[in-house]
């Protein structure tokens, strides 16, 4: 009997705390969190160790523990470029790849987006993996996504033992993900550019999930678009979300976004990334989803709308989530009981994990 | 009016609609479905076996089974409204005998002989209100629907309702403005690929649109055409949404081998801006066909090349100089200063009442060829080179026997 163990980091996220949900659901997975939070809703199977990604102890951690593929979902979202960000998002991610290189982890499975294709007016309709990575350089995290893929290219080369699988989720809707879409969605009003209806792609959040879940139950080394298989209109996402919509005169939005950027005008605050982003297209392809990574979402973009149109219309609260409270002394002794059954770790190690530490 | 009386071809095209191209003297099918008809009644001489008429049948029944559902999901049962009895009807009836003579005079024309008996029908007037009602109603749901995202467009965009909406605008232009004449349209595939190369030319893409309509309206299988327009539309508020509704797609060769690999009937206009743009004293001299990228699409696929050739659109508007500072300025890939345009603003944009001829070679295949071809750049620019003299040499021969630029 093989017991596949897997580190997820960022398990203080929502992603993170998601994936390692779904992940220890798997009687044939046995699951490690690290974050330096602890996760909002406690994951049943799961180990927390309390650690930053940046901590040069990782590769003793991955060594020690034979961590077999790693979750990296640490990832700060940001507006603005900013320092702390970058440090954490790309040169944590490459601390963590350099880790994961060293201490012969099989595989590492990253999220990023399709808005790294940036839209442009001479885009393809549907854009392919190999596809150059113009997106927005003005916005944060895809700012960030672009230059960890970048260093991912490299990586590629100089580490081919390692299965580097990254999957580019489109806009990812649901009823409890925060992403740059529902931000725009949930406003009272959405701003729109006059006389532009760019195609949209959308995915359930728990079919992106699904999807990186999905992701190391085989061998996916490469690089694969997630989204529902129909595209539609910006206007037509709109319409079956039932959100208001406000037109803007382009030349004049994009005069006002560039004079007081982002944070200056109170109705472009919550644009999804960037004006480009609802005024051209960037549909990505999914031949690559269906034939190599075989994955097929559950919902379609019409579904996944629908559903959150009636969500929001029921006006019930999201479903509380409970804090760290929640990582009780009960779990805490369990968590603690499980790993002194098969002890044979090193001392300076266990020194790292919450557990023993209380 | 001549030809109403004329009867229309009794086959149905490959999507279902009736075939609006008129029937042969003495006959009930139009040129194109007559050696179909034929071929179909030889093939279907033995009588088929029983359990095969039986399955078709059930398959019959199942598929209008299903149109059925489909009706009724469009259209929710329709309840008229209360027809107000004394309304319209009794108001008319009272002032009927005041009646300006021209105004009877249509009534007569649209209720017959017996007019009156028709006009002070109740029943005649209460059709005629629920039908106003009823488009009214239909209209107004059309834009709710707009609005609340309840309709359908494909991965590329392409929305039939919207389609509609603007056919009759194409329509009256290909008809009645420019009075197209379109032949060899039977070089068209009814299913299946095919790339279709024009010149173009006009200033403006109105061929593009035209030589869709000539395909949607006179060719029996009633095909939408996929023009592949250039990366400067999608940057425009209204016209890229337009496009991109009616099913026109961005020209790239993904895009085109994509569309080409579905089946889809997809035109390219190689010339380009080159070609759009050109002056009137350049005019039908065929500029340069790109890259060839149109024939690297055409080889992956193995599809036929159609030529077309459009003659009519180069004296629409009559270009005399080019204005790079104006272009540079808006932001235009070019800008023409014609006769009218920018003198007379927004008046210049409206094309001039020429006379069209669009003529569909007959194909040139390409599935002799390797697969792999297209990475044989000799080939693919000797293909080119074909494709471009083909067309070259139909614009001539068309242009030989015009007579007038404006009644052909």
């Amino acid at each position: 009997m093989s017991v596949k163990k897997i580190l997820v980091t960022g398990i203080g996220g929502y992603w993170g705390n998601r994936v390692a949900e779904k992940l220890a659901e798997n009687p044939e997975y046995q699951v490690l969190g690290m974050d330096t939070i602890a996760p909002k809703q406690p994951v049943p199977g799961m180990d927390f160790i309390q650690a930053d990604i940046r901590n040069p102890l990782l590769v003793k951690l991955l060594k020690s523990e034979k961590i077999d593929t790693v979750y990296h979902l640490a990832f700060k979202e940001s507006a603005r470029p900013n320092e702390a960000a970058f440090d954490y998002n790309v040169m944590g991610t490459m601390k963590v790849f350099g880790a994961c290189a060293e201490a012969g982890v099989k595989s590492i499975i990253f999220k990023s987006s399709t808005a790294v294709y940036g839209a442009a007016p001479q885009n393809s309709a549907f854009l392919t993996e190999n596809h150059a990575l113009n997106g927005s350089r003005s916005y944060g995290s895809i700012r960030y996504l672009i230059e960890i893929e970048a260093f991912c290219n490299g990586f590629r080369r100089q580490s081919p033992n390692v299965n580097l699988t990254i999957l580019r989720f489109a806009n990812i809707v649901g009823p409890t993900v925060d992403s740059p879409l529902m931000r725009y969605l949930k406003q009272s009003v959405s701003p729109v550019l006059m006389g532009f209806n760019p195609m949209m792609q959308v995915i359930h959040e728990d079919d992106a999930v699904a999807a990186l879940a999905h992701a190391s139950s085989g061998h996916y080394p490469g690089i694969f678009n997630v989204a529902a298989e129909d595209t539609l209109p910006l206007g037509k996402l709109l319409g079956l979300a039932e959100q208001r919509r406000i037109p803007l005169f382009h030349p004049f939005a994009y005069m006002g976004y560039g004079l007081f950027g982002s944070q200056g005008i109170r109705i472009l605050q919550h644009l999804p990334i960037e004006l480009d982003y609802i005024r051209y297209r960037w549909v990505g392809d999914l031949k690559k989803m269906r034939d190599i990574l075989q994955f097929t979402p559950t919902y379609t973009a019409d579904e996944t709308l629908r559903q959150f149109a009636e969500q929001r219309r029921s006006k019930s609260p999201a479903p509380e989530t409970e804090t760290r409270a929640a990582y009780d002394t009960d779990h805490l002794r369990e968590t603690i009981e499980r790993r002194h059954m098969n002890e044979n770790q090193a001392d300076d190690e266990t020194d790292r994990r919450v557990p023993t530490n209380e | 009016m001549s030809n109403t009386s004329r009867p229309l071809c009794a086959a149905l095209t490959k999507s279902g609609a009736s075939c609006r191209n008129y029937a042969l003297k003495g006959e009930i099918y139009c040129h194109v479905h007559l050696p179909k008809a034929k071929a179909k009644a030889e093939e279907t001489q033995e009588p088929l076996s029983e359990d095969e008429s039986r399955r078709l049948r059930a398959e019959l029944a199942n598929e209008l089974n299903e149109l059925v559902e489909r009706l009724r999901r469009l259209q929710p049962e329709y309840e008229p409204p209360d027809f107000p009895s004394l309304g319209i009807g009794g108001a008319l009836k009272r002032r009927l005998p005041g009646l300006p003579s021209g105004v009877k005079n249509t009534l007569v024309e649209l209720f017959g002989e017996n007019y009156k008996e028709e006009i002070f029908n109740i029943e005649t007037w209460k059709g005629l209100w629920y039908m106003i009602n009823y488009s009214a109603q239909y209209q107004a749901d059309f834009f709710k629907r707009r609005l609340t995202g309840e309709y359908e467009t494909d991965e590329w965009g392409l929305d039939w309702e919207f389609v509609e909406v603007i056919l009759p605008f194409f329509e009256f232009l290909y008809s009645k403005y420019f009075r197209v004449t379109a032949t060899g349209l039977e070089n068209v595939p009814e299913m299946g690929r095919a790339l279709l190369v024009s010149n173009h030319s006009g200033q403006l893409p109105w061929d593009g649109a035209m030589i869709a309509t000539a395909i949607y309206t006179e060719h029996p299988s009633q095909r939408l055409l996929r023009s592949l327009y250039a990366t400067w539309f999608p940057t425009l508020p209204f016209f890229s949404t337009i496009l991109e509704r009616g099913g026109q797609v961005m020209a790239t060769v993904d895009n085109g081998t994509r569309l080409l690999e579905q089946d889809e009937l997809v035109a390219v206009f190689p010339e380009g801006y080159k070609g759009v743009g050109k002056l009137f004293k350049d005019r039908y001299k065929l500029a340069r066909f790109g890259r060839g990228g149109f024939v690297r699409m055409a080889l992956k696929t193995q599809s036929p090349i159609i030529p077309i050739s459009v003659v009519g659109a180069e004296e629409t508007y009559i270009a005399i100089r080019k204005s790079q500072t104006l272009a540079r300025l808006t932001g235009f890939p070019y800008f023409p200063i014609s006769l009218r345009f920018p003198w007379f603003g927004l008046l210049g944009f409206i094309p001039l009442p020429t006379k069209w001829y669009i003529d569909f070679g007959a194909p040139i295949p390409t599935d002799t060829y390797a697969p792999d071809a297209s990475k044989n750049l000799v080939l693919v620019s000797q293909l080119s080179d074909q494709v471009r003299n083909v067309v070259q040499e139909m614009i001539y021969q068309r242009l030989a026997q015009r007579q007038s630029v404006f009644r052909g």
